[in-house]
């Protein structure tokens, strides 16, 4: 581990833009909330902040485009295509545990398995995280509730822990320890104490978490519950108020859900890869108007168990990182760990 | 490296008219696609879009590949509008198809209706390769009228390829060109209508509409197979053919990579399985 002060960390940002665009989470004046903003030239943006908790946007869109061209065709190499060499690494600067987490996740299902997305992981090759503490926590974050904390362990290239007038910072990955020992300049070993004021800091986010989140059941436990209460009618009440607008998946880091389209360009086509949502009625309609899920308390539902029992059986692990996004963003007040408690009662009953 | 999204060029060379809404795509793809049995292709109508499908075709032929198709959305009714010679495009193939591995030394019992006909042909050829390496084939075909039944000008030849081969055929409702059984295809699996078929080391492969499928499992529930005995080819939509896209799910699988023949017993408890 090492301690960078705050002017050589801008100077570190500003070597490292020289390789790609540049992302930091800026302190929106209005909310007081954070927002990934691409810093376009040096000194960083006024409002720069990696205090706080999580930014609104989550870091799948880099790897995973809201919208992207997937094929053009026809095309004399048919399938066969050269890497473009042109693509842009994106340096993510302040992505949090439950972000970087769920970009993991994500990887298991793009990246990994039988086939891969050629495109998502050459996007994704090209991020380089540097990940933050959270200093804070915002109402809906409940990362402690999955067993999770609300700092990153794993996932990223370089991770810091804001300390004094500078941060501790070590590395996550063979990028990040290059890096480091690249920038040996920038770098001083840490101060007594500074390590110790670091897990304080830590320990006081998880007291705020776990009090806030107290009424709430153990979420690591709830694929049981789930399935228990699979045709309960309680998922009528749930999703009476749910306006159908899919916020909920597409703020969510690791909803993955796309779409393919094609479209007319002149003389030739274009296949588009485009995010979807589960929660919108034509999601899962065929042809010939058949729906698995044509009611929305059936697609509403869909949520929770895709996350919490169809995922962990197909891909391992918990699809939710508890970062709380689809909660800030329901306008129908949908709140997860409130669902969770609802199905717990009804389970023990 | 390969991009997994384009579809492959591919020529339709000639189009063969099955029932008054099914039509049958003979497919020259630029290069040869390898199928097995049971699994589905992404066919793109250039432009438009993609929908799945089974190839209905011999999986030994890889150089050409042909797709019965029903009209029934946007994809199927701009094929429907295709001539000889019109450009498309094929990904896959996708998806486990037929266990044919487990059916050698049984009994199979094939239960197809209405365009659900059409992957259980290509399952057929697969099946005649070497008839003898089954007790008994036994095929049960459904449709709502006579016109409707695909493939029937190869009904008797299939009849008289081996001895162990069994195929009856019904319409839902009489009509005056009819002189065969008339009822729903469950009517011809009771079981003095399955040529003594040993129901215990038997396997029964069914696919048809979501309905049929329901009733179809119900009766085979009732005359005795077990639900690991049991496999259905499932309809959902489907986009990206690899588990990626997440549309095609029945509880935790993905028909696209699970399926999209699944075996009852894994999704039995999945609400309404049948749609």
């Amino acid at each position: 581990m090492q301690f960078i002060d705050s002017t050589n960390f801008e100077r570190l940002l500003k070597k490292l833009s020289g390789e790609g665009e540049l992302f930091v989470p800026v302190t929106e004046k209005d909310t007081g909330k954070l927002h990934i903003e691409r810093v376009e030239a040096f000194p960083l943006p006024e409002g720069m902040s990696v205090e706080g908790y999580r930014t609104v946007e989550t870091l799948k869109g880099f790897a995973q485009l809201l919208r992207s061209t997937v094929a053009e065709y026809p095309s004399e190499e048919l399938d066969e295509f050269e890497a473009d060499e042109n693509t842009l690494s994106y340096i993510v600067v302040g992505a949090r545990a439950c972000d970087v987490a769920a970009m993991e996740l994500v990887d298991r299902v793009q990246i990994e398995g039988e086939f891969e997305d050629p495109f998502y992981r050459i996007r994704r090759e090209k991020m380089f995280t540097i990940a933050a503490d959270c200093t804070d926590c915002g109402e809906s974050c409940f990362c402690t509730l999955l067993g999770r904390k609300p700092w990153p362990e794993k996932g990223f290239d370089l991770a810091i822990s804001k300390v004094d007038a500078g941060y501790l910072i070590e590395a996550g990955s063979e990028r990040g320890e290059k890096v480091i020992s690249e920038n040996g300049d920038l770098f001083i070993a840490p101060r007594d104490g500074q390590e110790k004021s670091r897990d304080e800091a830590r320990a006081k986010v998880v007291a705020k978490l776990e009090k806030n989140n107290r009424d709430f059941p153990d979420a690591t436990k709830m694929t049981e519950p789930l399935r228990k209460a699979l045709a309960d009618g309680l998922w009528d009440k749930e999703s009476a108020k749910c306006v159908e607008c899919g916020a909920c998946t597409n703020i969510c880091p690791t909803c993955y859900c796309f779409l393919l389209f094609d479209t007319v360009e002149g003389e030739k086509y274009r296949r588009v890869m485009s995010w979807d949502s589960c929660q919108v009625t034509g999601y899962a309609r065929m042809a010939g108007m058949g729906n698995p899920r044509p009611r929305l308390s059936d697609r509403v539902k869909h949520r929770f168990y895709h996350k919490y029992d169809y995922l962990p059986l197909s891909h391992g692990e918990i699809f939710c990182t508890g970062c709380g996004r689809c909660i800030d963003a329901c306008s129908a007040g949908i709140d997860m760990r409130a669902v969770f408690r609802n199905v717990m009662s009804k389970v023990a009953k | 490296m390969k991009n997994p999204y384009y579809p492959i060029d591919t020529v339709v060379e000639d189009i063969i008219t099955e029932t008054p809404t099914i039509k049958t795509f003979v497919l020259k793809p630029v290069r040869p696609v390898k199928f097995r049995a049971g699994q589905f292709m992404q066919l793109t109508v250039p432009g438009l879009g993609e929908a799945p499908f089974t190839p209905s075709s011999d999986p030994n032929i890889t150089e050409r590949m042909e797709i019965s198709i029903l009209k029934t959305g946007k994809v199927t009714n701009a094929l429907h509008e295709l001539g000889p010679g019109a450009k498309v495009g094929l990904r896959g193939p996708f998806g486990k198809g037929y266990p044919l591995e487990k059916l050698v030394g049984k009994d199979v019992l094939v239960v197809g209706g209405g365009v659900g006909l059409a992957p259980m042909r290509a399952l057929l050829y697969a099946l005649f390769d070497d008839p003898s390496k089954y007790r008994k084939i036994v095929i049960r075909f459904g449709a709502r009228e006579p016109a409707e039944l695909s493939f029937r000008r190869q009904y008797d030849e299939w009849r008289a390829l081996a001895g162990n081969i069994s195929l009856k055929t019904t319409i839902d409702v009489p009509h005056p060109d009819w002189s065969g059984h008339v009822g729903l295809v469950t009517t011809l699996l009771e079981p003095d209508k399955l040529e003594g078929i040993d129901i215990v080391d038997s396997y029964a492969l069914s696919c048809g509409p979501e309905i049929m499928l329901k009733f179809v499992t119900l009766k085979l529930l009732e005359i005795g197979y077990k639900p690991p005995q049991i496999y259905l080819s499932m309809n959902r939509k489907m986009s990206c053919g690899m588990g990626k896209c997440g549309r095609c799910n029945v509880g935790h699988y993905y028909l696209c990579v699970d399926g999209p023949d699944m075996c009852y017993d894994k999704i039995k408890h999945v609400p309404n399985v049948f749609g």
